[in-house]
């Protein structure tokens, strides 16, 4: 199995890609943004609002981690992820936009987003938690590139079967940040993922 | 901005008339920015701020390749221009990232004061005719090196012209720049005088 080296380059450049994707969201009609595919598939404000959800459970463990965690003198390097990390990782990445790994919401990382009551002032603030939160997991990337990352790893929101080490953890959360953007793609074009 | 930085900017500008230039305006366009090192000053994927000017330190332009490498396109150092330019002149993302090899203080200008500059004074023009030529000229030659020299040459050329602060940047980055493999770099470092 090819093996996984992760940066904070790359991880960097992947999450400004999506603050601008999420920009040009923002600026669609209230109607398209609330409107699934069907009644039983999510809409673009419920994906986002899921990937606020799903980062909440990490933000305080990637907080804590951060603080524990001692400042190194050497150069940012790359880090290899391990091989079950890989494997978990790998599962949420889309595929030259395809997303190939059909899995399972957990009912806690479900939005719950009444669409029928929500205005655009609630849009509104789904996005800007939306950016909130993943600029503190840009933050937490680029503070990482200083520190010594193999000293603490985290518990993964679906618990102690997957731990991360920080860099896993950040390529895991990028990666399905990235899996639900095709499935806006798929929303927004009329194609369920 | 002090007068010694005032001094290296005039130097930079060398075409420009600053006689006729209200000199406390075109001082107050310039900020002075603090980079520790290895500090993104531009990430990828951002739209470029700022044209800078080097007062102390390197920096290290470059792009990841597909398997997330990066591959270094240039250097800005004490006295020469950096940032995104593309980017910068188009405000759209940037492909390069621009890093802090050491710590580093730029002078930065936003693109509405720069342009404002090339408005007002027709001076900045021919500056920037000088300065664009510079820098084709020197792609299009750095283009002929990568392609005909041999490793050796490259490294050969590149450390006879190179300042003396890019000599003492991580051996990665100029091994990149010359198109080859770090540990080519080194061997070539430790067989080679120049």
């Amino acid at each position: 199995m090819a093996k996984l080296y992760i940066t904070p380059e790359n991880q960097i450049q992947r999450l400004n890609g999506v603050f601008l994707k999420v920009q040009e969201l923002q600026n669609l009609p209230f109607t398209q943004l609330t409107t699934p595919l069907d009644p039983k598939s999510w809409s673009v404000l419920e994906v986002i609002e899921h990937l606020n959800k799903s980062y909440l459970l990490y933000y305080n463990k990637l907080e804590a981690a951060l603080q524990n965690l001692p400042d190194t003198e050497n150069d940012p390097s790359e880090f290899k992820a391990r091989v079950w990390q890989k494997i978990v990782i790998e599962a949420q990445r889309p595929k030259n936009g395809v997303v190939k790994w059909k899995l399972k919401t957990l009912k806690r990382f479900e939005p719950l987003l009444d669409l029928s009551q929500l205005d655009q002032g609630d849009a509104n603030k789904v996005f800007e938690d939306f950016n909130k939160l993943h600029q503190h997991l840009k933050t937490c990337i680029l503070e990482s590139r200083n520190k010594e990352l193999k000293k603490t790893k985290i518990t993964s929101a679906i618990g102690p079967i997957v731990l991360f080490y920080l860099p896993e953890c950040y390529e895991f959360l990028i990666c399905h940040i990235e899996r639900h953007m095709v499935q806006i793609e798929g929303i927004l074009s009329g194609i369920h993922q | 901005m002090d007068d010694a930085n005032f001094t290296r900017l005039k130097a930079f500008f060398s075409h420009v008339d600053f006689s006729a230039i209200d000199i406390a305006h075109f001082k107050s366009l310039w900020v002075e920015k603090e980079f520790k090192q290895y500090d993104f000053i531009t990430e990828a994927g951002s739209i470029e701020r700022y044209f800078y000017f080097v007062l102390e330190g390197v920096q290290a332009i470059y792009i990841l390749n597909e398997k997330g490498e990066k591959v270094v396109l240039g250097f800005s150092y004490v006295g020469s221009p950096s940032g995104v330019f593309d980017s910068f002149i188009n405000q759209e993302p940037s492909h390069s990232f621009l890093e802090a090899l050491k710590p580093s203080k730029l002078l930065a200008i936003s693109l509405t004061d720069y342009q404002w500059l090339f408005e007002n004074y027709p001076g900045f023009y021919v500056w920037g005719h000088e300065f664009f030529k510079n820098i084709l000229f020197g792609r299009l030659h750095r283009e002929v090196e990568i392609l005909t020299l041999s490793a050796e040459q490259r490294y050969l050329t590149f450390m006879q012209r190179c300042p003396e602060a890019l000599k003492v940047i991580p051996q990665k980055y100029l091994a990149s720049y010359l198109n080859m493999k770090p540990e080519t770099f080194s061997r070539l470092r430790s067989n080679i005088s120049y």
